[in-house]
């Protein structure tokens, strides 16, 4: 298996960095990318306490598949890559999001590493709501998944 | 007819449930569902979701995305795809 994927519900466990290494290891690799999305304290001038993932669990899953088996046609067939999510109520530090690519060279893990990422942002639907210090809170603005051109 | 509407993220300030029912007429489509959810957000005054219904995707029951010509049938079950940022 060379690809792992899944969303993680943050009330039942955390995201792992030592599972991710664990399972990209390999003596055949002569590179490790590892990439971690925190939560953030700031955004916009306000204070964020935490973040509530919100996500089409079929649809996200269906969507990692795809996204990690183009990374590898495009990038290289025998790297092995871990990609995680949370999914549900994530304080300022936890991590939201976790890439590690294995790969021959270092350039090809970068590049997926890379690739997955900015996949993940525009077309797995995974939706953030910020919580700020003064008790508000708000659903994120986005990238919208209807063509650009059919919006009024 | 009557579909099932799944709400993620921000539409979920329609309904205080996950689900929404809605009842249009027969043979509506993706498009006419819009123009249903634009005037209920218009009479709710829901602010914050004005745009909602135009920026907004609509997964079917295959988890992807349908276009605005699809014709709904009686009890489908589809999920409304607000604009997406995870990360």
């Amino acid at each position: 298996m060379s690809i792992h994927s899944a969303l993680v519900k943050t009330e039942e466990q955390k995201i792992s960095i030592e599972k991710a290494k664990n399972f990209i290891s390999s003596r055949d690799y002569g590179a490790e990318s590892i990439f971690i999305g925190r939560v953030r304290n700031a955004n916009s001038g306000k204070q964020v306490t935490a973040v509530t993932y919100d996500a089409h669990d079929q649809a996200v899953l269906k969507s990692f598949q795809l996204i990690c088996n183009d990374a590898k046609k495009k990038f290289d067939n025998n790297a092995k890559i871990f990609l995680e999510h949370a999914k549900g109520y994530a304080p300022v530090g936890a991590i939201s999001i976790l890439i590690a690519v294995g790969s021959g060279h270092r350039e090809e893990a970068f590049k997926i590493c890379r690739f997955i990422l900015e996949e993940v942002k525009h077309q797995s639907p995974i939706w953030k709501k910020e919580h700020y210090a003064d008790g508000k809170e708000e659903w994120l603005p986005g990238h919208s998944l209807r063509p650009q051109k059919q919006i009024k | 007819m009557k579909i099932k509407l799944k709400l993620y993220a921000s539409s979920k300030f329609l309904s205080d449930n996950d689900i929404l029912n809605i009842e249009l007429p027969n043979s509506s489509t993706i498009g006419d569902l819009r123009n249903v959810l634009g005037k209920i957000i218009s009479e709710k005054n829901l602010k914050n979701l004005q745009n909602l219904h135009e920026t907004s995707a609509f997964f079917g029951e295959v988890d992807e995305v349908i276009s605005d010509n699809y014709k709904l049938k009686d009890k489908e079950t589809i999920s409304i795809i607000p604009p997406i940022g995870g990360g």
